[in-house]
């Protein structure tokens, strides 16, 4: 059975009268342990796609299965918990909470779930070690570099074990060594941990390193639904 | 819990400057509530006191009045006045009682007094005088302070059982007659029967009621000497001291029972339906403290509203953030609500500090003020109460967190896309 199954999945924004089709009728399917990367140019409706798999935002029209819940019938709580329990997210601009370490930072996914304080930084410390970050645990945000702010938000990306992380642009506003370093991380943590990885990018050099393409244009898929 | 607090106490050090002047605006608002709480409750217990022991030359805590003295009592006063055995029954009576600590025969009169020349209408209380010194300390021991001249004299001496036909005259009165301590005048009155009566009196002393409705005719007697007056030996009333003045309800219950088993038919009315004063002020502080507190209170909630909603503006992305994450939209409520409560919670603190602290001052440095109808100053006091602090504090905290989640609701209610694209 897939993770992900997308069946005919549109998403229309209203700008005023004017209507925006983001997704126009999208049919994809990821499987468990996959590495897939979403490319395309600018405004092709990745970020939408990866907005809709993550449970942030609901579809127009289609049908929508992500480990085997239909999201479109879920009540915003449940989103929420299928979030915490299922999904992580790694985001553009890190999204790191600057008045916590990042310890604390990666401890928050587990604690937002009720996790006891002392087995949340247990995990946290696991998954910092993982990324690298044992020496900077005590360190905020704002005393760390793009790149170790990244590795700290896909430490918290994985911290409670969800079936599927999601990075939207994760390499957008690092350099090119850095956004390498942070691919060749989160790939090797889907081959170890055997986490979905979906992620978009447009940048082509790092497109070689990923198993899946699936290419997306005027909010259609081109390439790779299958 | 402990985990959010901490997260809460952060976010609120993120802007410093803007969380100290909400908190300080909490600090501020307590301590003018509390404040004029704690000016109040001292009034309060002040004008008490003064009702039971001062005005009028003090109430007591209950007044014994034989039955129907209150409707009939002036147009036929030997009817509803108490017997000499009655009296002692009543005394008698009382003094078996472990909460009453004073009973103490009186008589009002009215009349005429003159100094030869000029005459002037009085009321006069006929007091005995070593209860009334009695009462004066039972006054001392319970404020700390009597004001200038209530009960003892400003000049002159006070009653005495020696100078029968002593009398103390009010200021203003002794002004208007051009009387001071050591002159003489004559008093004039109605006998019970109705025959005119007229003594020579003696100034012992001229005080002041504290009044100023009463300073210009009141005057006090020795008890015999106002019974000679009246050429009777009945008395008007009992003045009752309880131990307990929170007892005097029940008190007056209990007495009215024991005295009519006893065969003695009387009405008992306590010293807050007596005072003139007492009950009108009370009201009145009441209203403006509720007046007082409903603005400061409005101007906190909307200074917590204001910095939460600046503060959730900022933090929008962070709060998309969050949700995505999985934190549900009551938990952004209770996140944001509970930096509320410890904005509430510090600014409560600076409130009891800045209490403390304007408490302390009006010790040692009191403010002197004359209130409305009185003739002499008092101390402005503020009572430091600590039930009446913590239900504030309490109160304080309640209100910062309901104002927190004011604009928090709107925040958690934001779709999360739009959230996490706020820049």
């Amino acid at each position: 059975m897939a993770l992900i199954e997308m069946k005919n999945i549109t998403k229309d924004y209203y700008l005023g009268e004017t209507v925006v089709h983001a997704l126009r009728g999208i049919d994809l399917q990821i499987d468990k342990k996959e590495f897939v990367s979403v490319w395309g140019p600018s405004g092709s409706g990745k970020t939408t796609l990866l907005n809709l798999i993550g449970a942030i935002d609901d579809p127009t029209t289609g049908e929508l299965i992500i480990a085997g819940k239909n999201v479109k019938t879920l009540t915003d709580d449940q989103k929420s918990e299928h979030r915490n329990k299922t999904i992580g997210f790694v985001f553009q601009g890190f999204n790191l909470v600057p008045v916590l370490s990042a310890l604390e930072n990666v401890m928050l996914p587990l604690q937002i779930k009720g996790v006891s304080v002392k087995e949340a930084r247990k995990q946290a410390l696991v998954r910092l070690e993982e990324v690298g970050l044992s020496e900077l645990i005590h360190n905020r945000p704002s005393k760390m570099s793009g790149g170790q702010q990244q590795r700290v938000s896909v430490a918290r990306a994985l911290v409670s074990n969800p079936s599927l992380v999601i990075a939207d642009e994760p390499t957008a506003n690092l350099d090119s060594e850095t956004a390498r370093m942070i691919i060749d991380l989160m790939r090797e943590l889907n081959e170890k941990d055997e986490i979905t990885f979906i992620f978009s990018t447009h940048d082509q050099r790092l497109l070689d390193r990923v198993k899946r393409l699936v290419r997306i244009e005027d909010g259609k898929i081109i390439d790779g639904a299958n | 819990m402990l985990k959010w607090i901490k997260l809460a106490f952060r976010n609120i050090l993120r802007n410093k400057r803007r969380s100290l002047v909400t908190i300080m605006a909490i600090g501020v608002g307590f301590a003018a509530i509390s404040l004029y709480h704690g000016y109040i409750y001292d009034a309060y217990e002040e004008l008490r006191w003064f009702a039971i022991c001062g005005e009028e030359g003090g109430y007591g805590h209950l007044r014994i009045n034989k039955a129907g003295w209150r409707e009939n009592g002036k147009l036929e006063p030997e009817k509803y006045m108490f017997s000499k055995e009655e009296t002692g029954k009543i005394t008698g009576l009382l003094r078996e009682e472990k909460g009453v600590i004073l009973a103490s025969p009186q008589t009002q009169i009215l009349g005429l007094v003159s100094n030869g020349q000029t005459s002037a209408v009085f009321i006069a209380q006929g007091v005995v005088p070593k209860d009334e010194k009695f009462i004066e300390k039972f006054w001392f021991a319970k404020v700390g302070f009597i004001p200038d001249g209530y009960t003892t004299a400003l000049i002159g001496e006070r009653l005495s059982e020696e100078k029968n036909s002593g009398v103390l005259m009010a200021k203003d009165l002794a002004d208007y007659l051009n009387m001071k301590p050591g002159g003489g005048g004559v008093v004039m009155l109605q006998t019970l029967v109705g025959q005119t009566n007229a003594m020579d009196v003696q100034v012992s002393g001229v005080y002041d009621t504290g009044n100023d409705f009463s300073n210009d005719k009141f005057m006090r007697f020795n008890f015999d000497f106002t019974q000679s007056l009246l050429d009777t030996q009945s008395t008007e009333r009992i003045l009752v001291l309880l131990a307990d003045w929170k007892e005097t309800e029940r008190m007056r219950a209990h007495l009215l029972k024991k005295f009519r088993n006893a065969g003695i038919d009387c009405e008992i009315r306590t010293w807050n339906e007596l005072s003139m004063i007492y009950p009108n002020l009370k009201s009145f502080l009441d209203t403006i403290f509720v007046f007082v507190s409903s603005i400061v209170l409005v101007i906190v909630i909307t200074t917590i509203i204001n910095t939460m909603g600046m503060s959730i503006l900022e933090r929008t992305r962070e709060i998309g953030t969050l949700r995505a994450l999985g934190l549900k939209r009551k938990g952004v409520s209770h996140l944001f609500a509970l930096e509320g409560a410890v904005m509430g919670l510090c600014g409560s603190i600076c409130g009891v500090v800045l209490h403390t602290f304007v408490w302390i001052l009006l010790r040692f440095f009191p403010l002197k003020y004359i209130p409305p109808g009185f003739s002499v100053p008092v101390d402005m006091r503020v009572a430091m109460v600590p039930w009446a602090l913590f239900v504030l504090l309490l109160c304080l905290i309640l209100l910062s967190t309901i104002a927190a989640i004011l604009p928090a609701r709107q925040a958690a209610k934001k779709n999360i896309v739009d959230a996490l694209g706020h820049t």
